[in-house]
């Protein structure tokens, strides 16, 4: 009864069960303000992004790599957002179809759990991307990165450690919109260019920076992310139906692409 | 193919159950297995589920309205479950002005669904609502992409 997955299908869905309902009142204002808000579902993952992306026409993903980033960082809020950047960084392999670059990545965002003391269970996870990314697997990789990501978040929930759960998602989408941009750059269309519209996901991690500890919302390079995010929430409101311009979408890329040299960078004293 | 995804999911749905948050309560559990249930329905059309949810209690004659933020060129299909008693629960998505979007929508006693394709990226609200004779029940939102 309760694994019936797979037997209904959404064929069976569309002859039995669907139905044209009556079109409800609109929310008030109100509601909107108080509607719940979770990093579990309120925050879109990676591949999210880079599967809208792909419909207008196969990117160019091999082209949006980046060189290997440090995997030593001292700093636990730099780590938290280096993670969720390597973790867009695994999305955008299996979306290149690449094993090697999986595994590379797979590789450095374990190290970079574990230098955050995430579970065992957590590291365990590497192995399984190695042999999914072996045996390309490419639907279950992503299923496993999303896993991992989802996993690094509750283990930093049961270590009190909430307050680096944002920098995880947030990392990860500055780097997400850093590679759509640049493909978006690279072959400009405005199917792939109206995926970078996300003003109230940006004022929602705002929200959820500007609530951490004061200490940790007061370190250098929590700070400089905050304040590029009040400039990049500019950047990705677009008029018109929501369809940037070249121009925009150039703008937006230098922006990340810069606050993405900011949490990379290593210090000499680290 | 089909059958291979059929497999996946069917793995998949155990190991996301095994990782529920420790305060979650019985019935919220019950209510995520249900919404699971339905959802992997639209696996098999090649939706991939979301490994994330929202789940929560809500009361007689309410609604939670859950943001979210989607993109543009993607279809979603939003799976909601209730635990055992809830009666006529409907699942509705509004854009970010609150207008309602047409959807495709799919209602059991205590399964829901609503389907449609995004034309701006942006945020939307999904609204569950159950009917208004249900006592409070805990109910579960997932949704799947592709």
């Amino acid at each position: 009864m309760l694994f019936r997955v797979g037997l209904v299908s959404a064929t069976f869905l569309a002859s039995a069960g669907l139905i044209l309902a009556a079109e409800p009142a609109a929310l008030t204002l109100e509601q909107m303000a108080g509607a719940i808000k979770t990093d579990t579902v309120t925050i879109p993952t990676p591949g999210e992004l880079f599967a809208a992306l792909s419909k207008p026409g196969k990117p160019n993903w091999a082209e949006q790599y980046r060189p290997p980033i440090p995997t030593t960082y001292s700093n636990r809020a730099q780590i938290a957002l280096n993670l969720g950047g390597l973790i867009a960084d695994g999305f955008i392999a299996v979306e290149a179809q690449d094993s090697q670059q999986v595994k590379n990545t797979g590789t450095d965002i374990i190290k970079l759990a574990k230098s955050l003391g995430v579970s065992e269970h957590v590291l365990s996870r590497g192995k399984s991307i190695n042999e999914f990314a072996e045996n390309g697997q490419w639907d279950a990789l992503q299923e496993e990165l999303e896993a991992t990501q989802n996993e690094v978040k509750a283990s930093m929930q049961s270590n009190s450690d909430q307050d680096f759960i944002i920098l995880v998602s947030l990392g990860g989408w500055i780097r997400g919109t850093q590679v759509v941009s640049g493909s978006v750059l690279a072959d400009y269309n405005e199917a792939s260019a109206k995926t970078l519209r996300q003003p109230a996901l940006v004022t929602f991690m705002q929200k959820k920076v500007d609530a951490m500890a004061p200490e940790l919302r007061n370190e250098p390079l929590v700070q400089t992310v905050s304040n590029q995010l009040s400039e990049i929430q500019k950047l990705v409101t677009f008029a018109d139906g929501g369809v940037p311009t070249i121009d925009e979408v150039r703008k937006l890329n230098e922006a990340v692409g810069k606050l993405i040299d900011e949490i990379q960078k290593k210090n000499d004293t680290q | 193919m089909r059958s291979w995804r059929t497999i996946l999911i069917s793995v998949l749905i155990p190991l996301a159950l095994g990782s529920v948050r420790a305060d979650e309560s019985d019935s919220e559990v019950e209510a995520r297995k249900m919404a699971l249930d339905l959802a992997g329905a639209f696996a098999n059309d090649g939706f991939k589920l979301r490994d994330g949810h929202w789940s929560g209690p809500i009361k007689q004659g309410e609604n939670a309205i859950v943001a979210v933020n989607l993109y543009a060129g993607n279809q979603y299909w939003f799976s909601v479950g209730a635990s055992e008693g809830a009666k006529n629960v409907t699942l509705h998505i509004y854009d970010e002005t609150g207008k309602p979007v047409p959807t495709d929508d799919y209602d059991e006693t205590d399964q829901a669904a609503a389907g449609f394709s995004p034309t701006v990226s942006g945020q939307y609200f999904v609204g569950i609502n159950p009917a208004a004779e249900t006592a409070a029940k805990s109910f579960c939102l997932v949704y799947s992409y592709k």
